[in-house]
């Protein structure tokens, strides 16, 4: 069960959150395949990606998730420009974090685009069709594709919160490749810049049946000296999960300012 | 091929939920591709494969528009005391009882859409099929849904939701969707309808030849409506060049929007977090 996440958020500083219900167990797994059981027994890693995903508790603080896939710390020097915007930015946790101030896009239920909603730690799906890569997220009932058909990025798209995403293998490493993002959310919760320019690139790998690596590499040189690389991070597959609905509602957010974050001390949702 | 069928409409229907960021878009390959989901061999009239991007046909009473009555006004039942007591408070976007500058849908709001509001609308929307489920995405709001259909029974006594919790059975040529355990926070269509938490929506589905997808909404929900609620069937077009686009309700573009488009219009004005 995932209660225990749901109350360390609602600990958590500056929680975005206001579930509906949880992940639920379920007997019947509607993704289980025989391909990945197959391939198990064959040389190199598995291409089938699916299943229900659950990043590790691995941060800072025991027991927490950590939400660093993208890594605070390793995240290299800002240009003056990407500083500026940095600055700006009302953070939601870490050292510029005030309580009673944040200012994240997602507490005013603005969506969740990568790569802040890879980091984020909730459930996630994958599903693999001829030709696409479907990704759902229990946050935000957000669901992207990710075109596998060889079709190229495109070369000037128009700025979007999930940005254009088209994937290949190598090997036995699954890449992505996204650009097309608009401005309007961060890259993190700590206020780190995503923009027009941004080039994300996500990395995966299924070292065995129950386990999934993920890494994301994040390029914008308008903002960062050099490409920011953070270190893998691994997820549990959780093949009795499904997606609950979780929608973000800015109706349902004054209730939820009312009873939980107004009481721990963090800024109410709604302007 | 652009389309924004909904777009004119907008501006024409006061205070239309509408704030599309981009419009369905053709394969950004060269080359139009088709739907990589559907089979590449076409399906036959009454295929059991639904895969595809659809669009209902214009067949409304203003040529060029969708009517949006899947759910139609004209075959609804008697309303019961307390349905009637909903349908009353409700402020509709549009019909005979919308007032100009009053309208107050959840939409207006960014509130989620859920069924049967949402297959009403006229924007694209994809079946894909996989085994043990089949997903609904649709342009509006980048809402997808999921139909289990790996045998399972209906919940006894779901939570309520915005899009209920759905599964799906085939009865010979027909795909048949029972729905149960919404909120009753949005409303069964844009007319303010009531959609109530004991609703129980029926959808059925039959791929009359390649192109062609008929899709009928049974509503029974004997707290809002003293008979069930049975729509006729609409026709929807596959449209194998599109692919949705991304589409959300954002609080801060409805006040752009408000300010370029609603207010011009002498509609009434988006009200995120009211």
């Amino acid at each position: 069960m995932r209660i225990p996440q749901a109350a360390l958020m609602l600990l958590l500083v500056g929680s975005t959150f206001a579930p509906t219900g949880y992940a639920q167990a379920n007997s019947t797994n509607g993704t289980s395949t025989a391909a990945a059981k197959t391939q198990e027994t064959q040389p190199g890693l598995s291409h089938d990606l699916s299943g229900v995903w659950m990043q590790y508790k691995d941060g800072d603080v025991p027991g927490t998730p950590g939400m660093n896939g993208v890594n605070e710390h390793y995240r290299p020097p800002l240009t003056p420009w990407g500083q500026e915007q940095f600055s700006h930015a009302q953070a939601l946790q870490g050292d510029k974090a005030i309580a009673g101030k944040e200012d994240n896009s997602a507490l005013r239920c603005e969506p969740s685009g990568p790569p802040q909603v890879l980091i984020l730690p909730n459930p996630w799906e994958i599903v693999q069709i001829p030709g696409r890569v479907l990704m759902f997220f229990e946050e935000q009932h957000i669901w992207r594709t990710i075109w596998v058909d060889g079709r190229p990025l495109p070369k000037d798209p128009d700025p979007s919160w999930l940005g254009y995403s088209v994937g290949h293998w190598e090997g036995d490493t699954f890449v992505v490749e996204t650009v097309g993002f608009n401005d309007k959310e961060w890259l993190d919760l700590y206020g780190n810049p995503r923009t027009s320019t941004t080039h994300l690139t996500e990395r995966y790998r299924r070292l065995n049946h129950d386990t999934l690596e993920q890494q994301i590499i994040i390029d914008d040189p308008r903002v960062f000296t050099k490409p920011w690389v953070s270190p893998p991070k691994l997820h549990k597959l959780e093949p009795g999960w499904e997606l609950a609905e979780w929608f973000c509602v800015l109706d349902e957010n004054k209730d939820y300012d009312q009873v939980v974050r107004k009481p721990a001390g963090v800024a109410p949702a709604s302007k | 091929m652009l389309h924004r069928l909904s777009g004119p409409f907008c501006l024409l229907a006061v205070a239309m939920i509408c704030a599309p960021v981009l419009s369905a878009q053709t394969s950004q390959s060269a080359d139009a591709k088709k739907s990589p989901a559907a089979n590449s061999t076409p399906a036959g009239p009454f295929s059991h494969d639904l895969s595809g991007v659809w669009m209902q046909y214009d067949d409304g009473t203003a040529p060029g528009f969708a009517r949006m009555n899947g759910v139609d006004d004209r075959t609804r039942p008697p309303l019961t005391p307390w349905g009637q007591e909903k349908f009353d408070a409700a402020k509709p976007l549009m019909g005979p009882r919308a007032v100009g500058g009053q309208e107050d849908s959840a939409a207006l709001h960014c509130d989620p859409s859920g069924p049967p509001q949402l297959l009403i609308l006229p924007n694209p929307w994809e079946i894909v099929q996989v085994p043990g489920r089949t997903f609904m995405f649709f342009e509006e709001y980048h809402i997808w849904r999921t139909i289990w259909t790996d045998g399972r029974p209906l919940p006894k006594d779901p939570d309520p939701s915005w899009l209920g919790y759905s599964v799906g059975h085939w009865e010979g040529d027909t795909f048949i969707v029972d729905t149960v355990g919404f909120n009753d926070k949005v409303w069964a269509d844009l007319s303010g309808n009531p959609r109530s938490e004991q609703m129980h929506l029926i959808e059925k589905y039959r791929r009359l030849n390649h192109d062609t997808l008929e899709q009928q909404i049974i509503i029974d929900d004997p707290t809002s409506y003293t008979k069930e609620w049975v729509s006729p069937p609409k026709l929807h077009k596959l449209e194998p060049k599109w692919e949705i686009a991304e589409w959300f309700c954002a609080s801060s573009e409805l006040q752009t929007y408000d300010k370029d488009v609603r207010k011009p219009s002498g509609g009434a004005a988006t009200q995120p977090g009211k």
